[in-house]
């Protein structure tokens, strides 16, 4: 008897072995350990013999029983693996089927870009603060080292309110964000690293210019800030923004509020910043970005600020130009952006 | 400001030797950004000198010609529809490959061997406007002639037959350099940069002639603080000779007669207007520079009359206007053919002056281009003796006066102190002084020995301090020179404005819950805006709008949005839109306020399905701002909104106690108003107390360990009991009750009209024991009771 669980144990891990299948080891398990299986007729007879070896082989027989079911799972799991089950027949789906959709919204491609800037420089300590959009003539201009008869100043090139002038002037649609300089100046002692991103009007309105669009104006005020480390701050955003392989040149440029004044240009994605190549899409490799420069002493002076001990830079650049500037963005005609058409923002 | 160079041209200033690529990185590089680099051998390639043999009848065109044209090697048969054409000219010929401008029109053409009305033509015969020289006096339907420019060979090409070999730069000049709006103003920046030496100008020479005298009489100094004349006789006015205008061709400027391109060539190369008079045509023998008579009219040089206001400076003589200061001459002054006397003024005015006469009028030259910029009182001489030279030379003139000058005051050069150690602060660089010294001496300032330095007369308008000697030490230095170092340094802590902080997260939320953001102009028009119910005292007015459409700041972002509803209807029938955006509230005697706004819009069909569709989106919000004390009322006075609003579809929108916005679906009379197919739901939310409750705090409530017991309740009662009313007593009826969750609202079969059906699951919970099943029948059995003594409701289960 002992001799013939043992055999029966060999007989089945020999066949287990070769099975291949989950329908082999159905019938195997079927052959050796169904009810009407080899083991139990083999113990079949047990019940007759003495109490002494009926005891031996009971527990031998169990071992055994225990043996085989422990192989006969371990290989089930070997071919659960190997072999998983089948659903082709009844559990078929179409996958090319489309998707059901979650509703979609979308954000408006400029404010992205003004989420992705704020990002960028609040990385590197700057706040965004709010500014008004309307403001006093002395925060637009007077106070930004703009003379009187300048002819930014002028009914043809700004918006202004229908509205008395007051203590401090008239009341004009901003122009630009550097509005916020002297204000902040005002409220906040140095360090000062801060942007300010809001509407502009200019009374202009063709391919390229919008009588509304929006600035993002950066602004550092410390103790011996220098030209070098403008340089430093905008090829970080350039960098960050555009990509580490656009390049960004200072060009001497004029602005009344800061000396020395910049345009700051970058390589062209397309020709890549080829100087001699005719590119149609740049000026000789580069394209403009905005205006930067070293804040003018005489605006920190208006910001309360000592010029001889505090120095600063700034920089003011169109949002939406900065945003078509970006490699594979593909807007070319900027009144596309404040036309409200879906089809156009909900490409974004 | 944009200025056509001739790179030959700036070289007669300039000793140099650098390419012009090279020369247009290093002058780009200081700040005269060359955009263009124009070389005309290159724009000229395959245009040739050729000689018409013989003219021949076209066999199938009347008005074409076949030109028998000697081209060098050969002769060949062009077509050609120039009505000047003739046997023995001397012609342009664009051969195959030439590119050249159709008609003068549109893009540049390559131009290819081809059948004409079926006659080959192997090339083109050019008119002036064909090869860009549109400029060049021609008649209509001519060739341009060349038989008395050049005698070159036939098949020269027209680049050496016509000494065209030169190369045009298109320079911006920032507007605080017009100094750089002439060639030798370019010379002058090419010598800093490139180290290489200045040729001339050559100083003022004051050129005398015999006694003749005009009066000069300058009533108004202020305004012009130098006029200078000069008399010049016996000239004789003719075309200019082709080198003139050949360089004011490619300058940009129109050529006319020998006198008038004197004066233009001048301008282009000194930065100097002049001006010629004819002298017979002076009354009185007297010039004065006074202000307009209100209502005085003068027939300028571009045709066109003019009437001044008193406070438009005007050049007179001693009858009329002749000349508005520094903007246009008068035509009935100009030298003309006939004009043998000539009084050629030199002047400077005032910058500002000139810039609004010319805005007002409404009319632009290149001389007030330059004036309104500001020019030197010092740059009047030069300028004028240059073009006494040429007037001499070309015109067979006489000087017949010496200069007449009258200036308000002697010239002092500008003198600022100057501190090298502030400059290497600034520049955050290391420079020795005599580096500083000698870039500032390149530029043609004088460095005195106290460390103060003298501004040149041609910069008396653009160095104002002497932070401005650090800008021109460091761009000629070379900005690609400094090295890049990023900022470090305290980083102060300043509390970021909660509305910036939220509006970002509110936009995201919305999109989250498919809304699409929209941004409209601030502006609106008076019709939106009174069509929106409006007052004008409502909102700030512009003073001067671009145009009618843009007068208004809106006071409310609800008009734009239903304009944008409007424009997207069709494509899309269905949507839900967002904007945020300022709003502008008048404010008496100071700066309007400029609260941020949020305007959500959920427009399709169903006006209930839209409300709740707007509704929940609205509490998605709320509950993602962490807004927990809010809730939407039916508006108590729908009076004050009923005409924006449907009057049963309303209800304000409360945080606390203060009422932040309204919901509401748009009411008929603004559906008709605004155009709108659609029906549409609104909310419109302000600042400052939406985004003040705004809050990232989000509070955990312990979660309970013992089980909920649910119960479903469905109850018919009158439509006009609100749920909410509902809901705030069954919570106060039982004190175990949880929660409760409306899942079903039915009306119709089966249901009475005026009735509504309404299924709510109820949640019941202690946080101290599992309820027994008796207990919540028992407190159920009260919810009944309720429903059904206050609410009249009949309960269905």
């Amino acid at each position: 008897m002992k001799h013939e669980l043992e055999n029966l144990k060999k007989d089945f891990e020999k066949i287990l072995h070769d099975v291949k299948d989950r329908v082999a080891l159905e019938e195997i398990k079927n052959e050796f350990l169904g009810r009407k299986g080899k083991l139990k007729a083999l113990l079949k007879d047990v019940a007759t013999l003495a109490d002494e070896e009926r005891k031996a082989i009971g527990k031998l027989a169990n071992e055994v029983k225990n043996a085989l079911e422990v192989a006969y799972g371990k290989k089930e799991s070997e071919l659960e693996w190997s072999h998983p089950g089948s659903h082709l027949a009844d559990e078929w789906i179409d996958v090319t089927e489309p998707g059901k959709f979650p509703p979609e919204g979308h954000l408006h491609p400029v404010t992205q870009a003004i989420a992705e800037i704020t990002d960028i420089f609040s990385r590197v300590g700057f706040t965004s603060v709010r500014a008004p959009e309307i403001d006093w003539d002395y925060y637009v201009f007077e106070s930004l080292n703009m003379p009187k008869d300048h002819p930014a100043r002028d009914d043809w090139e700004t918006f202004f309110v229908d509205l008395p002038e007051e203590k401090k002037g008239k009341i004009v649609l901003t122009p630009h964000t550097s509005n916020s300089q002297v204000r902040v100046m005002e409220t906040t002692k140095p360090p000062i690293r801060i942007i300010n991103i809001n509407r502009c009007y200019r009374r202009q309105i063709d391919v390229t210019h919008l009588p509304m669009f929006h600035q993002f104006e950066g602004l550092m005020i410390d103790k011996k800030i220098s030209v070098v480390h403008l340089k430093g701050m905008l090829d970080y955003f350039a960098k960050t923004f555009f990509g580490p392989n656009r390049h960004t040149r200072l060009r001497p440029h004029h602005f009344r509020f800061t000396e020395p004044s910049f345009e700051v240009d970058i390589t062209c994605e397309v020709c890549g910043g080829n100087e001699n190549g005719n590119c149609r899409l740049c000026k000789g490799g580069w394209h403009e970005l905005g205006g930067a420069g070293m804040v003018h002493p005489n605006v920190i002076k208006a910001g309360g600020l000592d010029p001889e001990v505090y120095s600063g830079f700034a920089f003011g650049w169109g949002v939406e130009r900065t945003l078509m500037m970006r490699e594979g963005n593909k807007i070319d005609d900027i009144r596309v952006l404040y036309k409200n058409d879906l089809r156009f923002v909900r490409q974004f | 400001m944009n200025i056509l160079a001739s790179y030959n041209w700036i070289k007669e200033y300039l000793d140099t030797n650098f390419s012009p690529e090279e020369f247009a990185r290093k002058t780009t590089a200081i700040g005269n950004s060359i955009e263009r680099i124009d070389k005309l051998s290159e724009r000229f390639e395959k245009i040739v000198v050729g000689f018409v043999k013989e003219v021949k009848p076209h066999p199938n065109a009347d008005k074409l010609k076949i030109a028998m044209t000697d081209i060098g090697k050969e002769t060949v048969e062009i077509v050609c529809g120039g009505v000047n054409l003739s046997q023995g000219q001397r012609v342009v010929v664009g051969l195959p490959g030439a590119k050249v401008k159709w008609h003068g029109e549109g893009d540049l053409v390559e131009l290819v061997k081809t059948k004409i009305r079926g006659v080959e033509s192997h090339g083109m015969i050019c008119a002036v406007e064909e090869i860009g020289f549109e400029k060049l006096p021609h008649g209509e339907h001519e060739i341009w002639d060349i038989s008395e420019l050049t005698d070159a060979k036939p098949g020269t090409s027209i680049v050496k037959a016509l000494e065209l070999d030169d190369v045009v730069f298109d320079i911006e000049v920032t507007s605080n350099r017009v100094d750089c709006m002439s060639i030798i103003g370019q010379a002058r920046e090419g010598a800093a940069v490139t180290g290489e030496g200045l040729k001339g100008p050559k100083g003022p020479r004051g050129p005398r002639g015999r006694d003749k005298k005009f009066t000069i009489d300058v009533k108004e100094p202020e305004l012009c603080p130098k006029y200078s004349v000069i008399l010049i006789e016996n000239v004789k006015v003719a075309p200019s000779p082709w080198w003139l205008q050949k360089r004011l061709l490619l300058a940009g400027h129109r050529p006319i007669n020998n006198v008038v391109d004197i004066t233009n060539y001048v301008l282009h190369e000194y930065g100097q207007p002049l001006h010629a008079f004819d002298a017979d045509k002076l009354d009185g023998e007297k010039i004065i520079v006074r202000k307009a008579k209100k209502g005085e009219k003068m027939k300028a040089l571009d045709g066109k009359d003019y009437e001044f206001s008193h406070d438009m400076l005007v050049i007179a003589d001693a009858k009329k206007p002749v000349a508005i200061a520094g903007v246009m001459g008068g035509e009935e002054t100009a030298t003309t053919e006939n004009t043998t006397r000539v009084l050629i003024e030199s002047a400077t005015f005032d910058p500002v002056s000139v810039r609004r006469t010319a805005r007002a009028l409404n009319l632009y030259s290149d001389s007030q281009l330059l004036f309104e910029k500001g020019l030197s009182t010092e740059s009047t001489e030069p300028a004028l003796a240059r073009a006494i030279e040429l007037i001499v030379e070309l015109t067979g003139g006489n000087v017949a006066s010496s200069m007449m000058t009258e200036q308000a005051k002697p010239y002092e050069p500008r003198v600022f102190p100057f501190d090298p150690q502030k400059a290497q602060t600034l520049m955050g660089i290391k420079m020795e002084e005599k580096k500083m010294v000698e870039i500032l001496e390149r530029l043609g300032f004088v460095v005195e020995p106290n460390h103060s330095i003298a501004v040149p007369y041609w910069r008396d308008h653009d160095i104002e301090a002497s932070v401005d000697f650090i800008e021109e030490i460091a761009r000629v230095y070379g900005y690609e020179n400094f090295p890049s170092v990023f900022p470090a340094g305290e980083i102060q802590l300043i509390q970021e404005d909660q509305a910036i902080k939220f509006q970002r997260r509110t936009k995201e939320i919305l999109k989250g819950a498919g809304f699409t953001e929209v941004y409209s102009y601030s502006f609106i028009s008076e019709k939106q805006h009174t069509a929106y119910g409006l007052k004008k005292d409502d909102a700030v007015v512009l003073r001067n709008p671009l145009s009618s459409e843009f007068e208004f700041m809106r006071p409310s972002l609800v008009p734009s949005m239903l304009t944008a509803i409007e424009q997207n209807q069709h494509h899309f029938p269905e949507a839900d839109l967002f904007e945020i955006a300022p709003v502008y509230l008048p404010k008496k005697g100071d700066l309007p306020d400029e609260p941020l706004n949020l305007i959500m819009a959920c427009y399709g069909k169903d006006g209930r399905e839209l409300f709740l569709r707007a509704k929940g989106a609205l509490e998605r919000l709320m509950r993602e701002l962490g807004i927990n004390d809010w809730s939407v009322e039916r508006s108590r006075d729908p009076s004050d909104y009923i005409a924006h609003y449907h009057d049963g579809r309303l209800a304000s929108i409360y945080i606390g106690k203060s009422c932040v916005g309204e919901i509401g679906q748009v009411s008929d009379r603004f559906v008709k108003i605004f155009g709108l197919d659609v029906t549409c739901v609104l909310i419109d939310i302000r600042e400052p107390e939406f985004f003040l409750k705004c809050t990232s705090i989000k509070s955990f409530k312990p979660i309970s360990q013992f089980p909920e017991v649910k119960r479903d309740l469905a109850f018919v009662l009158d439509e006009r009991t609100e749920y909410e009313t509902i809901i705030e007593k069954l919570e106060k009826t039982s004190t175990l009750l949880e929660r409760i969750e409306l899942f079903d609202v039915y009306r119709g079969k089966s249901v009475d009209e005026g009735k509504k059906s309404l299924a709510i699951h109820l949640s019941f919970r202690s946080n101290e024991r599992t309820l027994e099943s008796k207990e919540v029948d028992q407190e159920v059995e009260k919810i009944r009771y309720v429903l059904k003594e206050e609410f009249h409701a009949i309960l269905r289960s």
